[in-house]
């Protein structure tokens, strides 16, 4: 476990059980509160994540005006109708007519309210955003493969002649570069266990299976550098297990691009075969 | 149990003398032994579903170009299977038929019959692996073997619970302790050794006929 | 295995006190089985909390102890095996036997006017399973190379060969198996009791409702249970045996290849189920104690049953909602999503019939009230928040992340954990003879609500903020970084939840052993259990009782102005 002495701090004193261990808690706390806090994800990054974002705080708004009339129906009997002498429940068992119908008439009102109204509206996310993976004839288009394997994510452009298995195809490693305003499609699969592709300002999330691949795809509408985390619990480096996103200009992504494909054809060996894992694009 | 009455627990008389079995008791055995086949029907169920999904990723069905359990011994398998089930139901039927009558050689006979073709069953199961490993496939060799192996290894482990409960049965009749009054468990028996029977159907249709 | 005769009052301790088939020892064991281990659950949840706020940082009091190794520090093979085995012990080994294997085992006989669960060896045979089950468990934390480090959900291909080398997992599977095994008993068990044994005159529909939801958890135990039974027998087949059954082609030396999805499914179909079979014994019992509680009818009983019903049927049938993120079709994917919404309704209806018990009632706010009223807080919380799990729109953002660990905690784990007080405050009279503080029981409720709810309602926001569950150290990625505030916050909550669990250890022992005896009918209530002598004879009912009116009957002006409840084996006046 060599990771370990990385993050234990160096201080003696910590390592004793009785004297160390609050302070460390202070400690830690104070430093947690001196960092930059935030309480959210952040400015969402793709378009995805405003729909994100609007989803979200309508559910929000549902399921808090819910919860309010919850602990005041909870709270209103505990001050009102405590037990005391002389008074006495009323008795009711709630099985009249009228009591079924009331029953029916608020879980249908609830059931609307609460969740068809979210369904309607996660529908048509779904079905603009979410499922409508951009065609890969598309020119406009950027596709991806990315192979996940312990502990780190192997990604792979089709580089500059737009073909995957090609000298010139552009692999890297925890680093992709992706161009603004343009939608990137994934082609996402495993080596070993089960990955996620978490891309978090993108409010976009997959899993990568072995054995088989999945479709994903985003639309990065700001340029700057994003994370990339592994979701899926896949070993004991799985928090180690991150990338980073660079979604860039056009212009300076075809620079970009035009030079790691240069880069990747001179170094290309053709007998590594470990290096060639490229597959069929898949839709 | 006792289930209705007064009892008198601190009474002179002795209180743990076995009464003869009552229909209500019967029942009470029969609810519980259906409950526990409706679970495990459940269990093989999802062996079978895994079976049918996993199947589906096995381009050519039965594989072509590898040995392959033998269908014939298959076959006299499930007919020697379902002959053992037909005489341990008659055995068992044979005690309510008895019931008040005393006699009981009708169903030792019949219940040896069945569980000797029980044990000819595991037999032939036995012929099924020991052809397929001679010819060189064991349950690592591929997902076909992987799926014969693990789901006939899961239905024997009840084949031999099932024949164990069989000899239970008979020894017990043999001690007196079951017998046309007290058949609860003798029935049970008999239904759980048809469950297993109607299991290795479905896994003979699955390897051998679909 | 069933015995229909009365056997003499066992003399020898072991036949009295351990290998009993008393239904009433049998639930004491269950009992106390649950709490140890809902402590060991506990106590792992206490150093989870205390790694991902001191990252790194030796574990105070006990680190040395348990981890000679490394000086006390956790590290991240450790980390995982804590939270794995964390889950799994608070599953199967506490609310388990805490709630189904304790609950039902005392409530069900004394409630139905039983003498004894129909087949008792199946029920001793089913507590000795469990404590096999936790026996192998326990026993897998000390092999070689460790136990199990794959997330209680125990996802193919990390818990093949390929991800988990060693004995810890296959154990794992094994002590899976054998609790399984012994709810299946149990299920069987509880089933044919409630079918069969109910005392002339206990017709369904006056059942209490604590029975009811007792009586389908049971249902669920026996359909789903074999499930993951199967699902762990492939398991350890493929990671024993060698066969590849969860093991893709891509990753066997040749050859054709399994699925790791299959596991998935097979896993979920189960382990949906499992969420409810732990909420419906107390959503029975949260339904019972406002009853009785609030002195007046359970209001709309008949609804209530209904709506549990349709869960249960509904249950298997959302399951896909765990796998949003795995790469459903889109078919799939908006199908579970609509049936997840629909399986709310039954829960809606369950809602409006608690705060209808409660208005208008006479509130007598005791522990187990309290507790009742503390599981519509908390479920209500976990509830709605499930809106946004169930929504693929943002569960594909909230999925793994630490909302989904709030969302599920104040669900299955506080909701179940709170009726389990409550039902252990409620029914401690009658079990042990004694009463409990209400005094400590006060204070125990109070000293967990606020930081059990500001717990979960900060995972809640670390969620959205989007930090992943499971993970060893959120410091490490810097986008993480600025949440570790919301840890450090979280954890000093979860200690102070912690804390307040001594009182009830302290109230537990102090009264079981030394609490003030108790009368025969401490809480005026009618139910059959209430009417027989503390503490219970042998056999419960000297005479089988008949029951002649529902369990809620409260506050009935037949009853006339001196008294507002009546015995169910009373005639109501009039």
């Amino acid at each position: 476990m060599s990771m370990l002495s990385t993050s234990t701090p160096s201080f003696a004193f910590l390592r004793s059980r009785w004297l160390g261990c609050p302070l460390a808690l202070m400690l830690t706390s104070t430093w947690a509160l001196a960092q930059d806090k935030r309480w959210g994800p952040g400015e969402p990054a793709s378009d995805y994540g405003y729909r994100f974002g609007e989803l979200f705080w309508l559910i929000t708004t549902l399921v808090s005006v819910a919860f309010a009339l919850v602990v005041v129906l909870l709270i209103v009997p505990m001050l009102r109708d405590r037990a005391r002498p002389g008074h006495r429940a009323s008795f009711d068992h709630g099985k009249s007519l009228h009591d079924k119908r009331l029953t029916a008439v608020i879980s249908i009102i609830t059931f609307i309210v609460l969740d068809a109204w979210v369904l309607v509206i996660a529908m048509k996310d779904l079905r603009e955003a979410y499922w409508a993976i951009p065609a890969a004839k598309d020119p406009q288009t950027y596709k991806v493969e990315v192979l996940a394997q312990q502990w780190a994510w192997s990604f792979r452009a089709a580089g500059v002649d737009g073909e995957f298995g090609t000298p010139d195809d552009i692999l890297t490693t925890n680093e992709l570069v992706v161009p603004k305003d343009r939608p990137v499609s994934f082609n996402l699969t495993s080596k070993d266990v089960i990955h996620s592709l978490f891309l978090p300002e993108m409010r976009m999330k997959k899993d990568l299976n072995p054995g088989a691949i999945n479709l994903a795809w985003f639309k990065p509408v700001v340029e700057g550098e994003f994370s990339i985390l592994c979701a899926e619990l896949c070993g004991f480096a799985h928090y180690q297990m991150f990338g980073k996103l660079r979604v860039l200009e056009q212009g300076q992504f075809n620079e970009w691009e035009a030079e790691a494909s240069q880069l990747a054809s001179t170094a290309f060996d053709a007998d590594d075969t470990e290096g060639h894992w490229a597959w069929d694009w898949q839709e | 149990m006792n289930t209705t009455g007064v009892i008198e627990l601190h009474g002179d008389g002795p209180v743990n003398q076995a009464p003869p079995e009552t229909g209500r008791d019967r029942v009470n055995a029969t609810l519980g032994m259906i409950l526990f086949i409706g679970s495990w029907t459940m269990a093989f169920g999802t062996l079978f579903l895994s079976f049918l999904v996993l199947r589906d990723k096995i381009a050519v069905w039965p594989p072509a170009g590898i040995a392959l359990p033998s269908a014939p011994i298959a076959g006299l398998a499930t007919l020697v299977l379902a002959a053992s089930s037909v005489f341990v139901e008659r055995g068992s039927r044979s005690l309510s038929l008895d019931a008040g009558s005393g006699r009981k050689a009708s169903f030792s006979a019949l219940w040896i019959t069945g569980m000797l073709l029980g044990l000819g069953f595991a037999l032939l199961q036995a012929w099924l692996w020991y052809d397929l490993i001679l010819a060189g496939r064991t349950q690592t060799s591929g997902l076909y073997e992987s799926l014969f192996f693990g789901l006939t290894w899961v239905h024997a482990a009840h084949v031999v619970v099932g024949l164990f409960l069989l000899v239970w049965a008979l020894v017990g009749s043999k001690l007196g302790r079951y017998g046309p009054e007290r058949r609860s468990f003798v029935s049970n028996a008999a239904l759980f050794w048809h469950f297993v029977g109607i299991v290795w159907l479905f896994l003979f249709l699955g390897f051998f006929v679909f | 295995m069933s015995s229909d005769h009365i056997h003499p009052e066992p003399t020898t301790f072991l036949r009295k006190h351990v290998f009993s088939i008393d239904h009433k020892v049998i639930a004491k064991q269950f009992l106390w089985f649950g709490l140890i281990w809902l402590g060991i659950g506990g106590i792992m949840a206490m150093m989870l909390r205390w790694q991902l706020a001191n990252p790194g940082v030796p574990v105070p009091l006990i680190g040395g102890l348990l981890f000679p190794r490394t000086g006390g520090v956790i590290d991240p093979a450790t980390y995982n095996t804590l939270f794995t085995m964390h889950g799994t012990i608070m599953i199967f080994l506490g609310l388990t036997p805490a709630m189904i294997g304790a609950l039902g085992n005392w409530c069900i006989p004394l409630m139905i006017g039983a003498r004894d669960m129909i087949f008792p060896t199946l029920n001793m045979l089913s507590f000795w399973a469990m404590f096999l089950g936790g026996a192998v468990g326990f026993y897998s934390l000390f092999v070689p190379l460790g136990a199990t480090e794959v997330g209680w959900t125990g996802y193919p291909t990390l818990s093949t060969t390929v991800g988990a080398v060693g004995q810890g997992e296959t154990l794992w599977a094994i002590a899976v198996f054998l609790i399984g095994a012994s709810s299946i008993m149990g299920g069987i068990n509880y089933i044919t009791t409630v079918i069969r044994l109910r005392c002339p005159g206990m017709t369904w529909m006056r059942m209490p409702l604590t029975v009811w939801g007792l009586f389908l958890t049971s249902i669920l135990n026996v359909l789903f249970i074999p499930v993951i039974g199967s699902a762990m027998i492939i398991l350890v087949l493929d990671r024993v045996f060698g066969t590849s059954f969860y093991v893709p082609a891509s990753i066997m030396s040749g050859g054709t290849g399994g699925d790791p999805i299959l596991y998935q499914h097979l896993f979920w179909i189960f382990g949906h189920p499992e969420v409810y079979i732990l909420i419906l014994p107390a959503w029975g019992v949260v339904c019972d104690l406002l009853s009785f509680f609030a002195r007046k009818p359970a209001f709309g009983y008949r609804t209530s049953v209904g709506a549990m019903v349709v869960v249960t049927v509904l249950s298997a049938l959302v399951y896909g909602h765990h796998m949003f993120t795995t790469g459903l079709s889109a078919m799939l994917g908006e199908s579970f999503m609509l049936l997840t919404m629909i399986i709310s309704v039954p829960a809606e209806i369950l809602f409006f019939n608690w705060l209808h018990t409660l208005w208008k009632g006479s509130l007598r706010l005791t522990t187990p009230m309290l507790f009742a009223m503390g599981v519509i807080f908390v479920f209500g919380l976990g509830g709605l928040t499930g809106i946004y799990c169930a929504t693929i729109g943002t569960d594909i953002f909230l999925h793994d992340t630490y909302f989904i660990v709030g969302h599920f905690h104040l669900t299955m784990a506080a909701s179940a954990l709170f009726g389990t007080f409550g039902a252990i405050y409620f029914w401690f009279p009658k079990m042990f003879g004694r009463m409990m503080s209400e005094r400590l029981g006060k204070l125990h409720f109070w000293l967990s609500f606020f930081p059990l709810v500001l717990v979960f309602c900060i995972m809640f926001i670390s969620g959205y903020a989007g930090m992943p569950r499971r993970y060893y150290d959120h410091t490490s990625a810097e986008y993480l970084r600025p949440l570790q505030h919301l840890n450090v916050a979280t954890t000093v909550s979860a200690f102070l939840l912690g804390v307040a669990q001594f009182i009830f250890v302290f109230n537990f022992i102090k009264s079981r052993w030394w609490g003030k005896t108790a009368p025969q009918n401490p809480w005026d209530v009618g139910t059959v259990d209430w009417t027989i002598a503390t503490p219970v004879p042998h056999y419960n009912f000297k005479t089988i009782p008949v029951v002649r009116c529902g369990p809620h009957e409260f506050s009935n002006p037949v009853l006339g102005p001196d008294t507002d409840w009546i015995y169910q084996t009373e005639e109501l006046p009039g």
